[in-house]
């Protein structure tokens, strides 16, 4: 019996382990800013902030939780706005900028998918390359104009209020949340994904079909980068070549903060992605408005994901080795 | 215990913990010269944990030892072997790219320097010495390890540990990874180190090959010393109950020998040539309610063909058809589809997700039979594996326990309950009961039998070939990756008719 409670006890720190870690940098921040942090205006620009890292991270669970490790997440969501964002102009009509954007999102997931499921190439190296390609692709899809902007499309397209914005920000990123959580817990898919992760021969000797699971999850990331793309283009009506571009660090930071390992397998979660896009959004904020230059929280958010790593995996050591 | 015999090695009140875990409690034990000592017990009845205590592998947590009436306490295994003590493991041991007299004296090349210069010659002529002690000729030392197989680079290590001359050798489950020919190399060198006086303790899950070569037999059960029995006190049934704490009832193996087994063919495998070349131009047909045995030497290719069965392999030329539907098994998901299940030799790597649940682990292969619509509801889920943890009686806290904390049978259990849940009607085991304790070995014998009798089938590949002969209706032995010979269940087959068409 005390064997038995003992353990759950540290199964459940490690269960509320983010939860703490969110609450401490909230706490920590709230202290040193002096209550800047929590100001109105703050919580607002947060908010929107936490959205987009959310609505990619959580996406993003997919697919490190099958073991790919994607470094494009940034340059896609880049491109699908800046590409969206012309659509939106030369039309007026940002619905079917929308659509530009969900299909172009779902192009490269479909790309990626398929490279992952078929060719033998570590897989991250991939993604370092595609992502780069795509920043390239963006410049000079942008020509000399470095930024675009929706003012200038030949309909005009209505702005959105703050709380508009707000709504539609809450609207997406709870529905993006729920089907996510269905997906990963209410169908195979989270079972084929944690097997696959855990251990990929294994997934295959059970005949789970690994190139389907692949390619739903690098979808389903998809969509979070398109929505993400979306917000982004209707809430700062600008896009750019380096609209997102700290996104694709963000997402990485943020699984390992909401308490998911990044070589993926059985303890993928989706909560994991609302919780650490939320800790790394208000790390973020925290270190910007304590006035620190874009170098020094860089240093600060290195630290923070190396201490972490090495927290994480001092703990899972401990575990891999029983006897 | 009697006059006349000379403690070596004794354990008093021997105590280890593994965190909240007991895997020692209180132990005392005893070894004398000029005897082999059996330990026998289930897994994770503490049989490694004695003798690697005892080599300085890990400290003990409480109690006192001694050797040679000296106290020991050997903090590396250097010291343990520095004391006397050599100790065979079950895992490789040998370190690769490196020739085979290096890895004889690795951390010994220091006898074979002048002026900090090792002569290759002279340590290969010493290898060769070492080698040949053993009886393990026509190996040349000054080749890589790695162009050894695994069994001659087990006898590699022997030689190592025998070199040194130890006192009292530890050979803890080694004979699993060897043939008949390693087998007898190591039966050879336990009995010289009794005849010389030395002493021996030999752990091993075969309680013939223990009742053979032991001259006593120490029983273990859960941490504690159950009994130690002389070789007159010896007897199958009397340890089997001492090692499961309980009556062993019914059969071992199947008792039936004169059932027929059905025309119907199932699976045929036409022609098939491995990628790996393990397998050349293979011909097999499986009938429906047929448990057939494959066995041969390692590399003989059995593995390599329950693969292929499975749609794991590739092959160069020739098919597997699963005869019912005329289909070919071109891949795993192919194979699931077709109603097939596949247990692999390499558990822990290939067949399991050690750091998920017992539950993410069978649904691994049985989700889509609880689906409902897209929908996968967490109540099915454990329901189906409840099912499958009450039927094959896995011991858990819950299901939701991860894999890695269960002992070998359980975990085996759950490779089982992964296709037992699926309700499959072809079954392709390799290796189903190795390192796996009596009780559940028994377990499974009964379940593979079940399954038999319920028409599905059921291929068997083992290195055992007590337990294929048990269980088989038709064993098939392979050498080379060819068919070497074929046998009918039959009362009159016993190990020497196969051995003899293995080698």
């Amino acid at each position: 019996m005390d064997k038995k409670t003992k353990k759950i006890d540290a199964k459940l720190i490690g269960n509320l382990a983010p939860y703490i870690g969110l609450v401490l940098v909230i706490i920590i921040f709230s202290i040193t800013t002096k209550g800047a942090l929590l100001s109105v205006t703050n919580l607002q620009s947060l908010s929107s902030q936490v959205i987009v890292t959310a609505l990619v991270t959580i996406g993003a669970v997919f697919v490190f939780g099958a073991g790919y490790f994607d470094m494009s997440l940034g340059g896609c969501i880049c491109f699908a706005a800046v590409v969206g964002g012309q659509a939106a102009i030369a039309t007026g009509n940002i619905f079917l900028a929308a659509v530009v954007i969900l299909l172009v999102a779902l192009v490269f997931g479909l790309i990626k998918g398929i490279f992952a499921a078929t060719v033998n190439v570590p897989f991250f190296i991939f993604t370092i390359v595609l992502g780069s390609v795509i920043s390239a692709v963006v410049l000079v899809m942008l020509g000399s104009e470095s930024t675009i902007y929706l003012k200038d499309a030949v309909k005009e397209i209505p702005s959105l209020s703050f709380s508009q914005m707000s709504a539609v920000n809450i609207i997406f990123l709870a529905v993006f949340f729920i089907i996510c959580v269905i997906l990963f817990n209410y169908t195979s898919l989270g079972v084929r994904i944690k097997n696959m992760g855990g251990n990929i021969i294994s997934a295959k000797q059970s005949g789970i079909d690994t190139r389907k699971t692949t390619i739903s999850a690098f979808l389903v990331s998809a969509v979070g980068v398109a929505i993400a793309a979306f917000v982004i283009l209707l809430r700062t009506r600008t896009v750019g070549g380096t609209t997102a571009s700290t996104v694709g660090n963000d997402v990485m930071v943020a699984l390992v903060l909401g308490g998911m390992p990044l070589s993926g397998g059985p303890k993928s979660k989706i909560s994991a992605g609302l919780l650490g896009a939320a800790t790394i959004t208000v790390l973020n904020s925290g270190l910007t408005i304590m006035g620190l230059s874009t170098g020094q929280i860089q240093i600060c958010r290195g630290v923070v994901f190396i201490v972490v790593v090495l927290v994480s995996s001092l703990s899972y050591r401990g575990k891999l080795l029983p006897r | 215990m009697e006059q006349g015999k000379e403690l070596i090695f004794e354990a008093r009140s021997l105590t280890k913990h593994f965190g909240p875990t007991v895997a020692l409690n209180g132990v005392d034990f005893k070894v004398y010269r000029g005897e082999i000592t059996g330990l026998i017990g289930e897994n994770g009845s503490g049989k490694s944990t004695i003798t690697s205590i005892a080599a300085g592998m890990q400290p003990a947590t409480g109690g006192e030892m001694f050797f040679k009436g000296k106290p020991h306490k050997p903090s590396t295994m250097i010291e343990g072997a520095a004391a006397g003590i050599g100790m065979i493991v079950q895992e490789q041991g040998t370190v690769s790219g490196i020739t085979v007299a290096q890895n004889i004296f690795l951390g010994n090349e220091g006898k074979f320097a002048k002026a900090g210069i090792v002569s290759k010659k002279k340590m290969n002529q010493e290898a060769k010495k070492a080698l040949d002690a053993i009886g393990f000729k026509g190996i040349d030392p000054s080749m890589m390890i790695d162009a050894l197989n695994m069994q001659d680079r087990k006898l590699v290590e022997i030689a190592k540990v025998v070199y040194n001359n130890p006192e009292m050798l530890v050979v803890d489950e080694t004979t699993t990874a060897l043939s008949q020919s390693g087998r007898e190399i190591i039966y050879g060198i336990m009995k010289k180190m009794r005849d010389d006086h030395k002493a021996v303790v030999f752990i091993s899950h075969d309680l013939e090959e223990l009742m053979e070569t032991c001259d006593t037999l120490t029983v273990l059960r859960d941490g504690n010393l159950i009994t130690t029995l002389s070789k007159e006190q010896m007897n199958e049934e009397d340890i089997k109950r001492y090692m499961v704490g309980r009556e062993m009832t019914g059969d071992y193996y199947r008792s039936d020998y004169d059932t027929p087994v059905s025309d119907e063919v199932v699976l045929k495998a036409e022609n098939i040539t491995t990628g790996t070349g393990m397998l050349m131009n293979f011909d097999m047909v499986l009938h429906k309610g047929e448990i057939l045995g494959i066995g041969g030497l390692s590399h003989c290719g059995m593995h390599e063909l329950g693969r292929a069965l499975f749609g794991e392999e590739k092959l160069l030329c020739g098919a597997v058809t699963d005869v019912r539907t005329g289909d070919k098994i071109s891949s795993p998901r192919c194979a699931l589809l077709h109603g097939y299940g596949y247990v692999s030799k390499n558990r822990d790597q290939e067949a399991l997700v050690l750091t998920e649940s017992i539950q993410d682990n069978i649904l691994a292969a049985g989700y889509d039979k609880i689906q409902k619509g897209p929908f996968l509801l967490p109540k099915d889920c454990k329901a189906y594996v409840n099912k499958q943890k009450e039927a094959l009686s896995i011991k858990c806290a819950s299901i939701t326990q991860d894999v890695q904390y269960l002992s070998g049978g359980n975990k085996q259990k759950v490779v089982f309950g992964k296709w037992v849940g699926r309700d499959c009607d072809i079954l392709i085991l390799d290796c189903p009961t190795r390192g796996v304790d009596i009780g559940v070995k028994a377990a499974m014998y009964q379940l593979i039998y079940k399954m038999k009798k319920e028409g599905k089938s059921i291929v068997m590949i083992s290195e055992e070939l007590p337990e294929l002969i048990g269980m088989s209706d038709r064993l098939l032995i392979l050498k080379d990756g060819e068919l070497a010979g074929e046998f009918m269940r039959s009362r009159d087959l016993n190990e020497n008719m196969i051995i003899d068409v293995m080698i």
